[in-house]
């Protein structure tokens, strides 16, 4: 069964666990329980934090808005802003020694959005910034 | 989230409850810095009741550690949940941050 549900709320720090709860219940009323569900909310709270703090920097906060697509074995995740393009990449995380050297260490957002989802992608048109996750069921 | 602190032995444990993330992140980084200014350099994280974490919270656990050992002490996390672990893990910091199975553990570590 496919199912496609979505939210709009404001780009500010609030929203961040009406996002995680939102995907909670999407998934539970599809079936979808443990890591996977761990993963996603993570992956999105990542993704929607750098929205808010970097996204709208220098601009009154916009709308974020989450789209949760089940189906094919896998859960689709669109978030969408209209703030700055931010392409994502995966900075990798630093060895102990570093971490506790370096004053401000960062990065580990997107990080934790490589490490739990099985695709990532990013596109900018018209219609707002566009990122992709793709998170495989059944996988590990 | 909630925070609430009891001195135990040598050390100050900050029991935890609910979610951190960019939201919560910063009262719970105001409050351990507020007792590390108060020459409190020894803490146990109680994490028993923290259900989630994103990397706001890591931010928050690095950089009390940093200062607590700057001033001889320490932090310590007890009674991590597996959800949260998982996230020590992801970042490489279940290697940087000791942790205990409960707070009495962590609490006696520091004798």
């Amino acid at each position: 069964m496919r199912s496609s549900s979505r939210i709009t709320l404001v780009a500010e720090m609030e929203t961040l666990g009406a996002f995680r709860a939102f995907i909670e219940r999407t998934c539970h009323a599809a079936g979808i329980t443990g890591t996977t569900v761990d993963d996603l909310k993570l992956a999105v709270d990542e993704a929607a934090m750098n929205v808010i703090m970097h996204g709208y920097a220098d601009m009154d906060p916009g709308s974020l808005m989450l789209e949760l697509d089940i189906g094919d074995g896998q859960v689709e995740v669109t978030l969408t802003d209209f703030g700055h393009p931010f392409e994502p990449y995966d900075p990798g995380i630093p060895d102990a020694d570093t971490l506790l050297e370096d004053r401000t260490p960062g990065g580990f957002g997107l990080h934790f959005i490589y490490q739990t989802m099985d695709d990532v992608s990013y596109r900018t048109d018209e219609d707002g910034n566009h990122m992709v996750l793709v998170k495989k069921l059944g996988a590990a | 989230m909630q925070i609430t602190f009891r001195e135990a032995d040598t050390a100050i444990v900050a029991q935890i409850a609910g979610s951190i993330d960019g939201l919560t992140s910063e009262a719970l980084q105001a409050a351990l810095l507020g007792e590390l200014l108060k020459g409190h350099h020894r803490i146990v994280a109680d994490f028993e009741g923290v259900d989630y974490t994103s990397s706001a919270g890591l931010r928050v656990i690095l950089a009390t550690v940093k200062e607590a050992r700057r001033n001889g002490g320490d932090f310590r996390l007890a009674a991590v949940r597996p959800a949260v672990m998982r996230v020590l893990q992801m970042s490489g910091f279940a290697g940087i941050v000791k942790i205990y199975p409960d707070a009495e553990a962590a609490v006696a570590s520091f004798k």
